[in-house]
């Protein structure tokens, strides 16, 4: 195939590996544990820290290792201890006893992070809709039926298939964000959440947490939270415009004033008061949290981008369609953008001016100092065909970035390291570095490349997916048995004994089963209702 | 900026000039007659999609006036041809789309749903060759379009093969038409209309009224307006289309059409769990024209893992496999996107380009001229800069009857 | 082996000794005897055994052709109840009691399918109530209930809500411990006190003391009815002996209870999820102990949590069902897995009605067929069934010591064609030809 990272990058590449080594002789000095979230657990973590003797190692052994932030390393180990990198490098000593992964002729890349994923994804299909909702839900019976306008038939529930906006958070402006509820309804069976990390995926946005993708466990889910704090902004709206210039022009104010009295140092003196400051605005202006508009217009984009560089904060613009045509203007004010790459827009033809979607957006944006993140179209999951297209599928819509002009390891940033810095959790994830939480994938080629299958997933150092053992893509290309792998073990399957030869699909064995009359003979009588042939 | 280096590209060029076949003289018929137009494409690599699969490292494309006079291996090139030399670049017939809806500006004209079936329906008048959906087609290198009536009645009509050529009227545009009819066997016509077929079993007799009378008014040589290209299709003539899902689907429409009836049909759409019907479309030779869904796991009937639907039609022997957008469902730029999708699922990317360009073609009756780069066919051909079916590649230049379409220099990155 | 005299027709056996001779009893705490020889006594089952020999005089009924097992237990039904109304509420402290109709048919019905015993649940969800234990007969309430409370009924799932819910319910215990420590901590200063003085005046207090006692005599003696004066002065010396802690909340005893392992709880849950999410809530409670309840149906992917209940070996009540993997047409048997795990499998019926209960027991043979042990089925629908309900040493197998609930069948009771001969409740033969 055509594409390949191959190097032109060969000098940097011999760079990289002297940092590597590098960062292996700083990682053999004690690595500070990561900041982050500490808010459960933070004591017992830390003891857990100390114990080498319940300490566990986790090492992705002989891959070639693109870890994030440029370049490419090859043929090097990774080793984590409880989850955390603690060493990148060739000759790396892999302790006894550790959980070892053969990257061997693979590749291994960061963990990707989803943003504007799908609320299933973590809550999964079952999850209970409120708290009317009896302890029985209701089954999600994917039923067709057939709308009018589409020449096919289409899912009963187009949740499926359309693109599900990320619900706006529930405070109105200036108001608190809701406080994430992912620790009380996280499900770490859920197959939409496998799904997620077959493709790549190892974290996803939620609202305004960050949650990564842990199996069989709920503890340590939640990552980041609120960090981004919705604005809304609009020409056609000059109130809201004028409404949000006063919160920040107050909150401005009282930030300068606090500052001015800590200088002054006079004891006598009281504290400026926080009265009528916003509390959004103040939180935007001290870092805390980043302002995220949803914009796609030329005039709003610029709107915003003069608006953030006045009061001094990056915004982060998601849609960002007509970004392209003042590229310049949003590159001074530090924005990030969140951009589906694919977006075809035809431009307002009232207006000469360029304008509309444009393949060449994320790279124009790229070019002018933006940071680029990418999303899907679709946010959700689609099981039943049109492929591509959802969260399923993030290297295809990156690819189209690059199609527009992109780099390749900038595009591989917008699915990984941007998106981690807009969620605020890019101390722990995001790219592949010690002191990082060790959440990667293993694939069996170029990541951006549309043959490659992702191989294994790791999360905190575990090992969450393996492509062979899951029923989905197995069977695609499988992985060439090695001489000495044992057997696989039959952690997804059902064992032998209970697996029946032919059974006939759940609602017409539900239907045999309460017409007959002798229960006994049942497996005898079953038979495939249909044939291969019609 | 080009994905295939220029260096390595260029030392391939090299490496094939040393060893390739030497490069033959000019035969006389490809002399350009005076006042004739002619256009040497010379790129690094030439997909011919023609019977063997060809693939030319480099390859040497001589269009005269609409057609394609020379396609093979680099040979001496004729006075008076334009040189377009670009061994950077890739060179592939343009994709052929049986089944597309964008003729008619999008969602508009697509069904009129008086009557179960109106054989008489044409979709010629609702085509709007300035629509904007038809330069996004051109510039994705789709250059052969079924536009077909929707599927609210059983015999929803008959299409137009077209192609989205610029600056040109329905004259200039049109392939054939009607380029074959189309038939919606079941799922979509089932709708409350208060007339028969709300149920497959009225479906199913109402086509077959009809193509009984049709059949046999053919064989008896009579004449009617509303039937006359429906006995086309009976004396095939014409080929049918036909969108139908799931096995049981699939299966009907085969019996109906292909063993029935024994016209030149394909299948269309065949999703969801219809590959379960796929060694009997294979049995019958029936083709297979998949999509927009080109991958199953979860409907109508569990399948235990991704299905990639094209691919397992290819494997139980279904011939001339082909892929389609159904656009708008999917857009019709992103036709090459199927194949992306069909060749990661378990598909070969070359079987995958093949199903979007010659298969089509010859399972519609338009083989000898559209879909594959040979001597005489229709010079519609694509240049980009890598795999045509990478998201990340780029298309340079697109050609329809050996006029530029498209190019990217000129015309801005428009996908 | 001595062979007794013939079956006494029309004796009516119990609280008197007797026996019963069968082909087969599955004992279910220590498998099948051949030719089993049961002695009753005052509704208990004295021995068991094979063969075992028989004193004269002591009727024996001759059945060689019946299959004796425990007396069925539901222990998660309202049958015969309609439909509920699902809504949410917290009420810890209601029974479903007064909801009881002794003369609804569908108690019959189900003794006379060899169903001896009942664990009736609150209606609703969110935490409805505690379950109560009946018998399958009776008039009244009091003849048909057996013990209460069975369990503190708890429906979780995996959201704020829910989880809020079961948090503050040990949050108020939490309060009320607090309120008992203060008070006892207020009690005890008193209590220095009250030493403090009492050693300066001990002399003027045993004076009193005498003369209080002289009063009383004669008070008792003049009015023999005024109790309520002596009992006062009772409590008053009482008070100087005792702590008494405040009385909790009617809502917060439960939880109380449940705290100090004195009450147990099922838990309802939906998806694997919801377990991990219990445990959660569960982190610091100790000593809570629960059974875990879950209505199979397709998609469930409970199997997934099978290996951590059954490491801590718990109840687990689901229904005799095999379902399909998530996305998959695999089909998996959770019942048998959780079994074969190590958790202590509990079934009941698909459907809570009374041609539910007549499918139970071929819907639990079918799962035999399918992979589950006959041990772990049988254990199922009666020992284990007991052990919910609280009431493992008295019901759900045949051993002496045992309560003489027994199901006589016309051979295996998992095979379709088996009827119910007879049924005994408590000694005595309440449906059957033996009367």
């Amino acid at each position: 195939m055509a594409r390949t990272l191959e190097t032109p990058l060969k000098l940097l590449s011999a760079l990289l590996a002297l940092a590597a080594t590098v960062a292996r002789i700083a990682a053999q000095d004690e690595t500070p544990p990561a900041e982050g979230q500490q808010e459960e657990g933070a004591g017992e973590e830390g003891k857990k820290d100390d114990d080498e003797e319940h300490a566990k190692y986790f090492a992705i052994v002989g891959g070639d290792v693109v870890p994030g932030i440029g370049g490419i390393l090859r043929d090097v180990t990774i080793l984590a201890r409880n989850g955390k990198i603690t060493e990148i490098g060739h000759d790396v000593f892999v302790p006894e006893g550790a959980e070892t992964l053969d990257a061997h002729g693979l590749r291994v890349y960061p963990g990707l992070v989803a943003l504007g994923a799908s609320g299933r994804i973590t809550t999964g299909n079952l999850a209970a809709e409120g708290p009317e909702e009896d302890g029985g839900v209701a089954e999600p019976e994917e039923e067709i039926r057939f709308d009018a306008l589409l020449p096919v038939p289409i899912l009963a529930h187009p949740k499926e298939e359309t693109a599900e906006e990320t619900p706006d958070l529930q405070a109105e402006e200036g108001g608190d964000e809701m406080k994430s509820e992912i620790e009380d309804t996280f499900d770490p069976f859920s197959s939409q959440l496998v799904l997620a990390l077959a493709t790549g995926i190892t974290s996803v946005q939620q609202q305004s947490a960050a949650v990564k993708l842990k199996r069989y466990e709920i503890e340590g889910v939640l990552l980041g939270d609120r960090h981004i704090s919705t604005l809304t902004w609009s020409v056609n709206n000059p109130s809201n415009i004028r409404s949000l210039r006063e919160k920040f022009e107050r909150a401005s104010s009282y930030l300068r004033d606090v500052r001015a009295w800590k200088d002054r140092g006079n004891k006598d003196e009281k504290e400026p008061s926080k009265r009528g400051v916003d509390a959004t605005a103040l939180r935007v202006l001290q870092g805390e949290s980043l302002a995220y508009f949803r914009n796609g217009a030329r005039e709003d984009l610029l709107g915003i981008a003069r608006f953030a560089q006045e009061y001094g904060f990056r915004p982060v613009i998601e849609g960002c369609d007509e970004g392209w045509t003042v590229a310049d203007e949003l590159g001074r004010a530090g924005a990030f953008a969140v951009l589906i790459p694919r977006r075809r827009d035809p431009k307002d033809e009232r207006f000469t001016r360029p304008g509309g979607a444009s393949i060449e957006n994320a790279a124009k944006l790229h070019a002018a100092g933006v940071q680029v993140a990418v999303r899907p179209e679709n946010t959700g999951i689609d099981t039943i065909g049109i492929a591509g297209r959802d969260v399923l599928h993030m290297p295809v819509e990156a690819g189209f970035a690059v199609r527009g002009g992109l780099s390749e390891a900038a595009a591989l940033e917008a699915m990984t390291l941007v998106p981690a810095r807009i969620l605020g959790v890019d101390h722990r994830i995001g790219s592949l570095e010690v002191g990082k939480d060790l959440d990667a994938i293993v694939t069996d080629g170029d990541l951006l490349h549309y043959r490659t299958f992702v191989q294994y997933t790791v999360v905190d150092g575990k090992l969450v997916y393996d492509k062979e053992k899951e029923l989905y893509f197995a069977h695609i290309r499988p992985r060439p048995k090695k001489p000495e792998e044992p057997a696989p073990a039959a952690a997804e399957e059902p064992k032998a004994e209970e697996e029946k030869a032919e059974e006939p699909p759940a609602d017409e064995k539900k239907d045999e089963a309460k017409d007959e009359e002798s229960g006994g003979d049942d497996e005898k009588k079953d038979e495939p209702p249909k044939d291969d042939e019609g | 900026m080009h994905r295939v280096h220029g260096v390595l590209m260029l030392a391939l060029l090299g490496a094939c000039q040393s060893v390739g076949p030497k490069e033959a003289a000019p035969s006389a018929s490809l002399a350009l007659a005076p006042g004739e137009r002619g256009l040497a494409i010379r790129a690094g690599k030439l997909l011919t999609m023609d019977e063997s699969s060809r693939v030319l490292d480099p390859g040497l494309v001589l269009v005269r006036g609409t057609t394609i006079a020379y396609a093979g291996p680099p040979i001496d090139v004729p006075d008076g041809y334009e040189r377009l030399e670009v061994p950077e670049l890739w060179a592939w017939p343009g994709f052929v789309d049986l089944h597309t809806h964008i003729h008619g500006a999008g969602w508009h004209d697509l069904n009129d749903m008086v009557k179960p079936l109106n054989p008489e329906l044409r979709s010629k008048p609702a085509i709007d060759p300035w629509d904007e959906r038809m330069e996004h087609a051109r510039a994705a290198g789709v250059t052969t379009m079924f536009g077909i009536p929707g599927s609210g009645t059983s015999n929803s009509g008959f299409g137009t093969l077209y192609k989205p050529e610029r600056d040109a009227g329905y004259e200039a545009m049109v392939l054939r038409d009607p380029g074959g009819m189309k038939i919606a066997q079941n799922f979509n016509p089932q709708r409350g209309g208060g007339d028969l077929g709300a149920t497959w079993a009225g479906l199913g007799w109402n086509l077959e009224r009809l193509n009984d009378q049709a059949a046999r008014m053919a064989r008896d040589g009579d004449e009617d307006w509303e039937l006359a290209n429906l006995m086309k299709v009976h004396r095939h003539e014409l080929p049918v289309l036909i969108h139908c899902a799931s096995a049981e689907g699939v299966a009907d429409a085969v019996r109906m059409w292909k063993v029935r009836y024994g016209t030149e049909c394909v299948i269309s759409h065949g999703c969801w769990d219809g590959w379960h019907a796929a060694a009997f479309t294979a049995a019958t030779h029936t083709p297979v024209n998949v999509g927009p869904r080109t991958e199953n796991l979860t409907a109508m009937r569990r399948e235990d893992r991704f299905v990639g639907i094209a691919s397992e039609y290819m494997k139980a022997g279904t011939p001339l496999v082909s892929l389609n957008t159904d656009s708008p469902v999917v857009p019709e730029e992103e036709l090459f996107l199927q194949g992306t999708m069909s060749a990661r699922q378990g598909g070969e990317s070359l079987d995958m380009l093949r199903a979007l360009t010659s298969n089509p073609a010859r399972s519609f009756q338009i083989g000898e001229r559209v879909g594959s780069l040979a001597a005489g066919k229709d010079a519609d051909l694509v240049l980009s800069d890598g795999d045509p079916l990478d998201p990340r590649t780029r298309i340079e230049y697109v050609f329809i009857d050996g006029r530029m379409q498209y190019s990217r220099a000129q015309d801005g990155p428009i996908l | 082996m001595i062979l007794t005299s013939l079956m006494l027709l029309g004796a009516l056996p119990g609280g008197d000794l007797w026996a019963v001779r069968v082909k087969r009893a599955e004992t279910v705490a220590k498998g099948p005897i051949e030719h089993a020889l049961i002695l009753v006594e005052d509704g208990r089952i004295l021995a068991i055994g094979e063969d075992l020999p028989v004193e004269r005089g002591i009727p024996v009924i001759e059945r060689e052709d019946w299959v004796a097992t425990p007396g069925w237990i539901n222990c998660h039904t309202r049958v015969g109840f309609p439909r509920g109304m699902s809504s949410r509420t917290f009420d810890p402290q209601l029974s479903p009691e007064i909801e009881i109709d002794p003369r609804n048919d569908a108690w019959k019905e189900l003794l006379e399918l060899g169903v001896t015993t009942v664990g009736v649940y609150p209606d609703g969800t969110g935490i409805p109530g505690q379950a109560i234990v009946l018998r399958t007969r009776g008039d009244t309430l009091e003849e048909m209930l057996v013990h209460k409370p069975a369990y503190l009924s708890i429906h979780l799932q995996a959201n704020s809500s829910s989880k809020n819910m079961l948090r503050e319910a040990f949050s108020k215990v939490d309060e009320y411990e607090e309120k008992v420590a203060k008070e006892r901590e207020k009690w005890e200063k008193e209590q220095e006190k009250k030493k403090s003085k009492s050693k300066s005046s001990k002399k003027d207090e045993d004076k009193d003391k005498k003369e209080e006692e002289k009063k009383e005599e004669e008070k008792k003696e003049e009015k023999k009815e005024d109790t309520l004066a002596t009992q006062d002065e009772k409590k008053e010396e009482k008070a100087s002996d005792a702590f008494v802690p405040p009385e909790p909340d009617e809502k917060v005893k439960p939880f109380l209870d449940l705290r100090a392992g004195t009450l147990e709880a099922m838990v309802s849950l939906s998806k694997a999820a919801d377990y991990l999410h219990l445990l959660d809530v569960l982190e610091h409670e100790e000593k809570v102990h629960f059974s875990v309840e879950f209505p199979l149906r397709n998609d469930i992917d409970f199997y997934e949590v099978a290996p951590k209940i059954g490491e801590k070996k718990l109840l687990v009540v689901t229904q005799p069902e095999t379902t399909l993997q998530p996305n998959s047409i695999r089909e998996r048997n959770i019942p048998a897995e959780l079994a074969r795990a190590g958790a202590k499998l509990v079934l009941v019926p698909r459907d809570d009605s009374v041609e539910g209960h007549e499918e139970w027991r071929t819907d639990v043979g079918r799962l035999i067929g399918q992979g589950l042990s006959r041990e772990a089925a049988l254990a199922a629908v009666t020992l284990e069934a007991a052990r919910v309900l609280d009431l493992g040493e008295r019901l759900g197998s045949l051993e002496e010591g045992k309560q003489a609930d027994i199901v006589f069948w016309s051979g295996d009771p998992f095979e379709p064609s088996t009827r119910v001969e007879a049924v005994m409740l408590e000694g005595r033969f309440v449906y059957g030809e033996v009367k």
